[in-house]
């Protein structure tokens, strides 16, 4: 057992010291102690999965009826099949929209039963009433119509079709503004001190790195690396064999974290490696999850987020926010294969996920939420096997959870009177203007009033609100209604 | 000194076209704030109050805001030519903790020996908010990588919390003035972990007896690569029978993997001497991303990396057209699908964003052109990027007789695209508009009525974009800063990046886009020279692949057995630190050349790869590779991968005390720079090693450097 001396002397650390407290050379990777806030009864968490290089969610919720009143296949089908891009209609998984008239819609055929799948996917979850859609939501500095988007008299967001700024303003919910802190680590500012006021790692933890998201103005996230790397062995150092010379050069490199230096990049190197070797001695007696996990990217991360959430107790967690991510969506070509591979990856996983969070008991507690950096032109790219399609900017994403008032559609209605976009080129709902339009659909829900439903639910004070989303008075409805108190 | 001058002789023989020389003093002087009569406070004046001479008293408290300016004064210092007041970077440490960058506005004239610096009592970008009237804060200047002494100004009043001074005091370094050539023995090793894979006795030899600029010149010619590229050929679209993935791994993976590639960098970086070429071949693939992820065989790449090699030292204009016609491009970014019915639109806008201009209109110095609202210009919008994705439509791979590496059967990766005439586009386009544009647009076809037309009219447009995309301003400024943060420091001064980019806009011959120019310029400027760097945020963290081939020339790597040499394996130890070579998770690198380190405002890219799993990571990946080495393995290390220590052991061997060795590896991994405490703390762990394993004790040390944050910040 190599770890144990290093283990020992770094629980050893963590208890000596309380939560960071020896770590103020960064002051904003330290935490502050409570301020006295009643700390919440239950158990609350939130999962961010984040799909990068802009998802197509024009394939991922498809009309699947044919009232000629609002978008049907026919128009869906019109605009995509000639280039390859449409999916059957037979192949649909349907599900029933009561916002839309009880309409039916169709899931991507990957959400539910595959081959070689080891669960049923998310689709099952709809008729369950268990996952909810946000549709044509994207970012917004503050709601416009297609002609003020035309004449510009009210601001757009920063850089719209471009990968990082969209991808930040998903994360950041501050469209029109470059920060640095993104809204899951804003809410962890405000609510860490009174949540979580013995919590043995940060509130925010991301198994994808130190994303926008994850990064508050005062607090920072832990990142760590996904399963099948056990908890307890995730942070922990090779070579700590508890000879005296192991435990000398142990109090050298711990020491050497330890240093002052006029160099900021060093302090700010040794602030992480500090924060890792104290982490390390609170996740050394991790238990496991038993619900089978798919073995892939996305399924490691849920599954180590999984694990997090059943040590919570451990690690005196109250409140969570988790953050993972999958890539791979950047679909300006091979897009019916790469779309079905990821779509299979993403339900597999999520709801393993789901069926471990029920399994912990914590169904209710635990809701999982999709963000993309935007969604993609509804004109595909492109034909035939290589069909894709391009950079566009609204786009649907699910809720899944059992706090979640699913099966259905939310968000504010586009011109057509429903909250689904008018699947038309150069119409009502598309950016583009003129022959050459492509389907670029403007947002009528900002990711902020999607964001603010699912921060009340999770408790942020209502005063903490502007806060973390500084827009959101530009908007007229905050609680978009998906989610049980 | 029979010897020395022989070798000065030989080396004079080798190099025909440059002589070698002695080399000016490297070191630029710390600035000098002045202080007041009020000792420890800076002397500080408003703007109004400025006569042009030096105040004889000082303002006694500003007040932060947008429309608050000081003039401070500094000691005299001589300037370069165009060095102006965006060579200062000025700081604010207030008694909040927090430290604000302010805003460094102009140079006024006075009549004495002083510099008098016109600031603005606001932060730069304000993304950390702005600093408020808290009492006395700390105030200094940066210039060329050098702090000044911090002093004391008063916002809002004097009193207060202000906290103990920053400490830039550094180490001094070690200089063996007793060569003609090269004599700055710290800064050479400096110069060598910017301009190489990490410094090599033979190589600082080399440098110290031909001078830096001698040594650029013989970079720029020497033979590349030495490790011969590997060849393999392009896979079918099935593999042969007896080279599959599932019953042939090993034939699979040498024939048709990214694995021959990934090995190669990694020996030619231990062994080539080509280095210069091999380093900003890497920072370009860093530039111009492509990724195994796209590009799985190491065939593609290899074409793909060739064109980067080539053009490492040649024109940016024709990398950007070597780029732009790679079949390994062509697939990654969608141009070999792009046609006139269907125009992609993904390339059309990554070349823009991220290989050429960039997103916002800058400055020759790199910073942001704002608009009379204080906004940031666009470079371009959705308008142009379909014209020119219109111009870039209908080109794709050559598998025609007429292309060498076609093959019936094979997508040929290897020879540019060719174009389908009836695919291309041919109404008119609008290009980049900017002052001095030659060309801002593109006319309809109007005689595109065969196959040889229509090429001819394409092929001239094609040229006229990247014409247009090459002569925009931002391309100097926007690409120099780039390879500045590969190289040297993550958060260049803007007098640095100028100067940068004054040589992409003309090499001194009058040539634009000439990269020797460029590398020399980023090479010699005084903010990367110098023998120790005392700003707080010069430097850059070492990415994971600089870890291992830094220390893998530093104690040369050698296979796991110690005797032969390593087979460049390491890949999948790099991979777990965030940088599998040639794997870039998307167009946008493995981390984003703007990145902040979180909760700060200290712009460090490679810090987007460093959190508490991946810190982790590379101090286990030091444990393994110091103390055991790299064991082979039978998917993609032969051979293994150890260090070889044999300079350090009878040094570490000599002196029971252990002293002899730190310094030496002060010397030799950290130029110097070591604090005493650092010094004692690992000599405490050396000690611990009974004296009779001296090579227990060189791995001790080397691990404890090499996993310190002061060793992993290259600086």
């Amino acid at each position: 057992m190599c770890r144990s001396a290093a283990a020992l002397s770094m629980t050893a650390l963590a208890t000596q010291s309380g939560y960071f407290n020896g770590m103020s050379a960064l002051a904003q990777r330290s935490v502050k102690q409570p301020a006295g806030d009643a700390v919440p009864a239950d158990y609350r968490a939130l999962v961010c999965i984040f799909l990068l290089g802009g998802n197509d969610g024009n394939n991922l919720i498809v009309p699947n009826h044919n009232d000629a009143n609002v978008s049907n296949y026919a128009a869906y089908s019109a605009a995509r099949a000639t280039q390859g891009l449409a999916l059957p209609q037979a192949s649909l998984l349907p599900i029933t929209v009561p916002r839309i008239g009880g309409l039916t819609y169709g899931m991507h055929p990957a959400m539910g039963t595959v081959t070689g799948g080891i669960n049923p996917g998310l689709h099952p979850l709809w008729a369950t009433g268990k996952m909810a859609a946000l549709t044509n939501v994207g970012t917004l500095v503050r709601p416009m119509t297609r002609a003020e988007y035309q004449n510009g008299t009210v601001p757009r967001p920063r850089q719209l079709f471009s990968h990082t700024d969209q991808s930040n303003q998903q994360m950041n919910a501050n469209a029109g503004e470059v920060t640095m802190s993104g809204w899951g680590g804003r809410m962890s500012d405000k609510m860490s001190a009174s949540n979580n006021p013995g919590r043995l790692v940060p509130t925010v933890n991301s198994i994808a790195g130190e994303r926008l998201f994850t990064i508050g103005e005062q607090l920072m996230p832990l990142a760590i690396g996904p399963a099948p790397t056990p908890l307890s062995s995730i942070l922990a150092l090779t070579g700590t064999t508890g000879t005296a010379a192991a435990n000398a050069r142990y109090a050298a490199l711990n020491g050497g974290f330890g240093l002052t230096s006029s160099n900021e990049l060093e302090t700010a190197s040794n602030a992480v490696h500090r924060e890792a070797l104290v982490i390390a001695g609170s996740l050394n007696n991790s238990t496991d999850v038993t619900v089978a996990f798919p073995n892939t990217s996305i399924g490691n991360q849920l599954k180590q987020i999984a694990r997090l959430i059943k040590n919570r107790t451990a690690l005196s967690m109250n409140r969570q926010i988790f953050f993972c991510t999958l890539d791979g969506f950047d679909t300006h070509s091979g897009q019916l294969n790469a779309q079905t591979g990821l779509f299979t990856q993403l339900s597999q996983a999520c709801r393993a996920f789901y069926d471990e969070m029920t399994a912990q008991s914590l169904g209710s507690k635990v809701t999982q939420f999709t963000l993309s950096d935007f969604g993609r032109t509804f004109n595909p790219a492109g034909s035939g096997v290589n069909v894709g399609s391009d950079h566009a900017w609204a786009n649907h994403s699910l809720v899944i959870g059992d706090s979640v008032i699913g099966g259905d559609f939310y968000g504010m209605n586009t011109n057509n009177g429903t909250p689904f976009p008018t699947l038309v080129q150069n119409g009502p709902d598309d950016a583009d203007m003129g022959g050459t339009a492509r389907g670029r659909w403007i947002p009528t829900t900002g990711v902020e009033q999607y964001a603010a439903t699912l921060a009340k639910w999770f408790g942020l004070e209502q005063a903490d609100m502007s806060y973390v989303f500084p827009n959101l008075s530009n908007f007229s409805q905050t609680d978009l209604g998906f989610m049980l108190p | 000194m029979k010897r020395l001058i022989s070798a000065a002789f030989l080396s004079l023989a080798l190099i025909a076209s440059a002589a070698a020389q002695d080399d000016p003093n490297p070191n630029s002087p710390s600035p000098v704030l002045l202080g007041s009569a009020d000792a420890g406070r800076v002397l500080a004046v408003e703007p109004g109050a400025f006569s042009g001479r030096l105040p004889k008293t000082a303002k006694t408290a500003f007040n932060a805001g947008r429309d608050s300016e000081a003039v401070l004064f500094l000691r005299r210092l001589r300037l370069l030519e165009g060095e102006g007041a965006n060579a200062f970077r000025v700081y604010l440490k207030q008694p909040s903790g927090r430290t604000f960058e302010l805003t460094s506005e102009e140079i006024l004239p006075t009549g004495r020996d002083v510099i008098a610096l016109r600031i603005r009592l606001w932060d730069i970008a304000g993304y950390r908010g702005q600093p408020t009237d808290s009492g006395d804060s700390w105030i200094y200047v940066t210039w060329r990588g050098m702090a000044s002494n911090p002093l004391k100004i008063a916002l809002g009043t004097q009193g207060g919390k202000a906290g103990p001074p920053p400490d830039f005091a550094a180490a001094t370094a070690p200089n063996t003035p007793d060569f003609v050539g090269y004599r700055w023995s710290a800064d050479r090793t400096r110069f060598l972990e910017q301009a190489t894979f990490g410094p090599l006795t033979a190589v600082d030899d080399r440098v110290r007896r031909i001078g830096l600029r001698t040594w650029l010149a013989e970079q720029f010619e020497a033979p590349y690569p030495y490790i011969p590229l590997p060849d393999p050929p392009q896979m079918p679209t099935t593999p042969p029978t007896d080279c599959q993935a599932g019953t042939n791994p090993t034939c699979f993976r040498e024939r048709y993997s990214m694995v021959p590639l990934q090995q190669w960098f990694f020996r030619e970086a231990f062994y080539g001497n080509a280095q210069l070429r091999h380093r900003t071949a890497w920072a370009l693939s860093q530039i111009l991303v492509t990724s195994g992820l796209t590009t799985q065989q190491s065939s593609h790449a290899i074409a793909y990396h060739k064109i980067l090699y080539d053009g490492a030292f040649g024109n940016y204009r024709y990398l950007l057209g070597d780029v732009t016609l790679s079949p390994t491009m062509g697939n990654y970014l969608d141009m070999v699908r792009s046609t006139k019915n269907n125009p992609n639109e993904n390339y059309p806008r990554e070349i823009l964003q991220l290989f050429s201009i960039g997103l916002f209109e800058l400055n020759q110095d790199g910073t942001q052109r704002l608009d009379g609202q204080g906004r940031p210009i666009p470079t371009f919008d959705q308008t142009i990027i379909n014209d020119l994705a219109r111009v870039f439509t209908g080109w794709t791979y050559c598998n025609t007789q007429s292309c060498g590496n076609a093959t019936p059967g094979i997508v040929n990766y290897k020879d540019p695209m060719v174009l389908i005439p009836a695919n291309h586009d041919l109404g008119a386009k609008t290009l980049l508009s900017y002052p001095g544009a030659a060309v801002t647009s593109i006319a309809a076809c109007t005689d595109c009525t065969t196959d040889a037309a229509i090429l001819a009219y394409a092929n001239r447009s094609l040229k006229d974009a990247l014409n247009n995309i090459f002569g925009h301003p931002n391309v100097g400024p926007f690409i120099g800063k780039l390879l500045i943060q590969h190289m040297v420091t993550s958060d260049p001064s803007p007098a640095y990046v100028s100067r940068v980019a004054a040589a992409f806009n003309n090499n001194g011959s009058g040539v634009r886009g000439d990269m020797k120019a460029v590398i020399r310029a980023i090479l010699l400027d005084p903010e990367a020279r110098g023998d120790v760097k005392t700003a707080p945020r010069y430097g850059k963290l070492r990415e994971p692949v600089q870890i291992v081939t830094n220390l893998g020339r530093l104690f040369p790597a050698k296979a796991y057995n110690g005797i032969d040499p390593s087979d460049g394996g390491v890949s999948s130890y790099v991979a777990a630190m965030g940088q599998n070579p040639f794997y870039s998770p998307t167009v946008f690198n493995y981390f984003l050349p703007d990145h902040t380190i979180p909760g700060t405002t200290i712009n460090a890219p490679e810090f987007e790869l460093l959190n508490s799993g991946t810190a982790v990571k590379r101090t286990n990946f030091l444990y393994v590779l110091g103390f055991e080495g790299l064991t082979a393995n039978a998917t993609d290390a032969l051979r293994g991968t150890s260090l070889d220590y044999s300079e350090m052991v009878p040094i570490a061997q000599g002196d029971p005390t252990g002293g002899q060795l730190v310094d030496a590896l002060n010397t030799k991994m950290m130029h110097g720079t070591m604090t005493p405490a650092h010094r004692s703390l690992i000599l405490s762990a050396v000690q611990a090693v009974a004296a009779t394993d001296p090579t227990l004790r060189v791995k001790t040390a080397v691990y404890l450097i090499a996993a310190s944050s002061q060793y992993q910040v290259q600086k």
